[in-house]
């Protein structure tokens, strides 16, 4: 990029039509000398002409040079484009989406009120409604118009508010303030639990120590309601209903008191170390404020173009392939390279039997025999025949019938 | 597991979306260059025709002062004339120049990063995201939400605004039937056509060809007949098929019920045409033919998808690497925005499984990593020794564990 950076500066200094003008200009000036002469000495007109004659062609030829100049500034810049950010093909003789633009619209209004551009996300669901979109069908994709449905369907008005009440929680956290995120999560208590969620009691626990480590720290007025007094009327308050379920969370957290004057040295400290509790409690309030929506925590379309981004050079590297080789892909289902995407893409847990090599899926889940090893049913089928058959990792045999299939 | 570093990002290979940013100010700035060229070619032989001319009359001694300097005098204007074109071209190379500064600035960036999980990758596809947003909302006509957004998040240089906008221009007249802004586009790109060999105008012209016949008008059909000679009639050789069709269509007013016929009278034609105009325009700029985005998630989706993301099972997707929580996250593939989008991509391959460490598997045939299980359960306030599933709830002895090996 750095050479292209150079070449460009290069191109901006010398290959600019500003001397073309300059030299056009030049060219003005003449003519209206010459028309001055003429206008004085009437009688010399020819003789003016003549003697401009050579002038007027040298100044055309500056002119054509000066665009000669251009062009070839032009010309080498594109050479150094070439060679430096060379032409790729995009693979777009696949195009899966042509045939779905209401849902591409859709799954961009929700991005759009999800990352909290709610102009522009109404703005675009204006301008979608009033001219919608004209889907083109992508030969190979089978049509499912049943669910190109009106954008109207995603209750944009509804979604938009909640994600501004989210938004809206989140910068009071970011200026330390828990009160909202509570209230958000006690309303919401039973589906939190329900989902394994201790986002409630780990907000309140955050309230407790942030009173706790006082007014030097959290820099709120210094009265009975804050610091250490503060910090028990607060868990007398609040800590009653989690009681049953983090009986030694909160054990832990009252026995602290007795340590305040060294907290740092006691083993409490990993508590009440509080330099990532805010983050971490604003990335849990987000992940399970989505999640309540039926959402994931970060916008989809952020993370599969992202995730294309990724991919793509293999894509290319592949389309080449295929190209070079005359061969077809194979499986309908599954795409034929493997794309190493960043673990923190990986959101399933995904199982290639060790035997057949293929992905579990519904029809053919993987099964585990009793020595614990795990093959897809496919391959235990093939590996067995009915009878009984060897483990292909440990010496044990089994039946067919002793294994189990699991759900990972 | 082989862990074959797939968080290294090489800037070289990565850049795939952004080709057209640098390109397509290039092949504008061509385009402008041209234009330059040829006005000052034109302006110029015009300029010393005349001058010749006047030098040759002003030696006959016959002509008056006032002729030659009248001639001066329009010379002068045409030189005039020829400044403001090549000021005009001037002004906008100079904001393509920039505009290439910017976007080679944006895109030197991502040289300084190493790999996936850096922040500054994150905020440098986010502000990638946003363009392709722009890119299709300006490919799709939706100009004010491209405006809007590409303000908003201050990525103006970034995005090609004008050139989409003349784009969805010429495209929406020729849904509403009109002719006259695509063939004065095609007069501009005469050369590059001819060049790509583009059938674009003479389809344009074989349908005026047929809006003529149309009429069933005795008028409009002479017409009709002269404007065929003039344009249809030279590319016999080209296109066989097309002229001998237009020479047909005069035996069959529309109605016909002739198929050929009926096709070349069907209004359907304006959509190709539109198609067909926006297909010859993205070629001629270099421009990918779909948008973007098309792209983007096309292989993105399908790099995300398993065979669980459409699974009847419903269960929700408890990663195996996130090491941030214990609960469950969704999926963005199982996520409501694009689930049903994803239906028809096919799913990423994998040669190695992704899983936990320590699996265990509990009586209900759900297995869990150790780690992960135990923690839930103690926050689950359970008594040691119970666990508790993360999905289902249900709560197991530790002694009904049993160990599952994944290879």
């Amino acid at each position: 990029m750095d050479v292209i950076q150079i070449e460009l500066a290069k191109l901006r200094r010398d290959g600019s039509l500003n001397q073309s003008i300059a030299d056009v200009d030049k060219i003005i000036e003449q003519l209206e000398r010459a028309r001055e002469t003429i206008l004085e000495n009437p009688d010399q007109a020819s003789k003016t002409l003549v003697s401009l004659q050579n002038p007027l062609k040298n100044g055309f030829d500056r002119v054509l040079d000066d665009l000669k100049k251009v062009d070839k500034g032009q010309k080498s810049y594109e050479k150094t484009l070439n060679r430096n950010f060379p032409v790729k093909a995009l693979p777009t003789d696949y195009d899966a989406l042509a045939s779905y633009p209401t849902l591409i619209n859709r799954a961009i209004a929700m991005h759009l009120v999800r990352e909290g551009q709610f102009s522009v996300a109404s703005t675009f669901m204006e301008e979608t409604r009033a001219n919608p979109p004209h889907p083109q069908s992508a030969p190979g994709t089978p049509n499912l118009n049943q669910i190109e449905e009106d954008l109207g369907s995603i209750k944009s008005r509804e979604l938009e508010d909640k994600f501004a009440g989210m938004y809206n929680i989140l910068h009071e956290l970011k200026a330390r303030n828990l009160g909202p995120a509570i209230d958000w999560a006690r309303a919401n208590s039973p589906q939190l639990e329900e989902r394994g969620s201790t986002l409630e009691f780990e907000l309140c626990k955050l309230q407790y120590v942030w009173l706790f480590l006082g007014p030097e720290i959290n820099g709120m007025p210094n009265d009975v309601n804050n610091g250490l007094l503060g910090a028990l009327k607060y868990a007398r308050e609040h800590f009653q209903r989690f009681q049953g379920r983090f009986t030694r969370d909160i054990q832990q957290l009252s026995t602290a008191m007795a340590y305040v004057s060294n907290l740092r040295a006691s083993p409490y400290w990993r508590t009440f170390d509080i330099e990532t509790a805010w983050d971490d409690v604003a990335s849990s309030f987000t992940r399970e404020f989505c999640s309540s929506l039926g959402l994931s925590a970060e916008s989809p379309l952020y993370v599969a173009a992202t995730a294309g981004a990724i991919a793509l050079p293999s894509h290319v590297k592949y389309a080449n392939i295929v190209k070079k080789k005359h061969t077809e892909w194979t499986t309908q289902n599954e795409f034929p390279v493997e794309i190493p995407l960043p673990r923190s893409m990986i959101y399933h847990a995904i199982f290639v039997c060790p035997v057949s090599k293929e992905q579990s899926t519904e029809d053919n889940p993987p099964m585990m025999m009793p020595c614990g090893h795990v093959v897809a049913k496919e391959s235990l089928a093939k590996l067995s025949k009915g009878g009984r058959f060897k483990c292909p990792y440990c010496p044990n045999e089994s039946q067919p019938k002793d294994a189990r299939e699991i759900i990972l | 597991m082989a862990d074959h570093k797939p968080s290294k990002l090489n800037p070289e290979t990565h850049l795939i979306l952004d080709q057209p940013l640098l390109r397509l100010p290039f092949e504008l700035l061509r385009k402008n260059f041209k234009v330059a060229q040829r006005s000052v070619e034109l302006h110029s032989s015009a300029v010393k025709t005349s001058f010749r001319e006047l030098a040759n009359s002003s030696l006959d001694a016959n002509s008056s002062p006032d002729e030659v300097l009248k001639n001066v005098d329009s010379m002068l204007a045409r030189m005039r004339g020829l400044k403001r074109k090549l000021t005009e071209c001037q002004e906008e190379e100079a904001r393509l120049q920039q505009q290439s500064a910017s976007r080679i600035k944006h895109l030197a960036e991502l040289y300084g990063m190493q790999s996936y999980e850096d922040v500054k990758y994150e905020q440098w596809s986010r502000t990638r995201l946003d363009r392709l947003l722009v890119d299709y909302m300006l490919r799709n006509g939706y100009k004010e939400s491209a405006s809007v957004l590409s303000k908003e998040r201050g990525i103006e240089e970034l995005v090609d605004v004008e050139t989409f906008l003349k784009m969805s221009k010429i495209r929406e007249s020729l849904r509403c039937g009109r002719v006259n802004e695509a063939l004065s586009w095609c007069s501009e790109n005469k050369k590059d056509l001819r060049k790509m060999e583009s059938n674009f105008e003479f389809m344009l012209r074989f349908q005026q060809y047929i809006e003529l016949v149309r009429t069933q008008d005795p008028a409009k059909l002479i017409e009709a007949i002269t404007h065929a000679k003039k344009f249809l009639i030279p590319y016999k050789e080209t296109y066989p098929k097309e002229v001998s069709q237009a020479c047909g269509l005069l035996a069959f007013p529309p109605g016909t019920r002739a198929e050929i016929y009926t096709q070349l009278y069907s209004p359907q034609r304006w959509t190709t045409l539109a198609n067909k105009f926006m297909e010859t325009h993205n070629l001629l700029l270099s421009l990918p033919s779909a948008p973007l985005l098309h792209i983007a998630l096309s292989a993105g989706l399908s790099a995300l998808k398993t065979p669980s993301c459409h699974s009847s099972h419903l269960s929700s997707s408890i990663s195996p690497t996130s090491h941030s929580s214990i609960t469950t996250s969704i999926c963005p593939i199982c996520s409501t925005e694009v689930n049903d989008l994803a239906r028809n991509v096919p799913w990423a391959h994998h040669t190695s499984s992704h899983v936990e460490s320590d699996l265990v598997l509990l009586p209900n045939r759900r297995v869990y990593g150790t780690g992960r299980l135990e923690e839930y359960s103690r926050k689950a306030g359970l008594a040691p020794g119970r666990v508790k599933d993360l999905r289902t709830g249900d709560v197991f002895d530790v002694e009904e564990l049993k160990k599952v090996y994944i290879s």
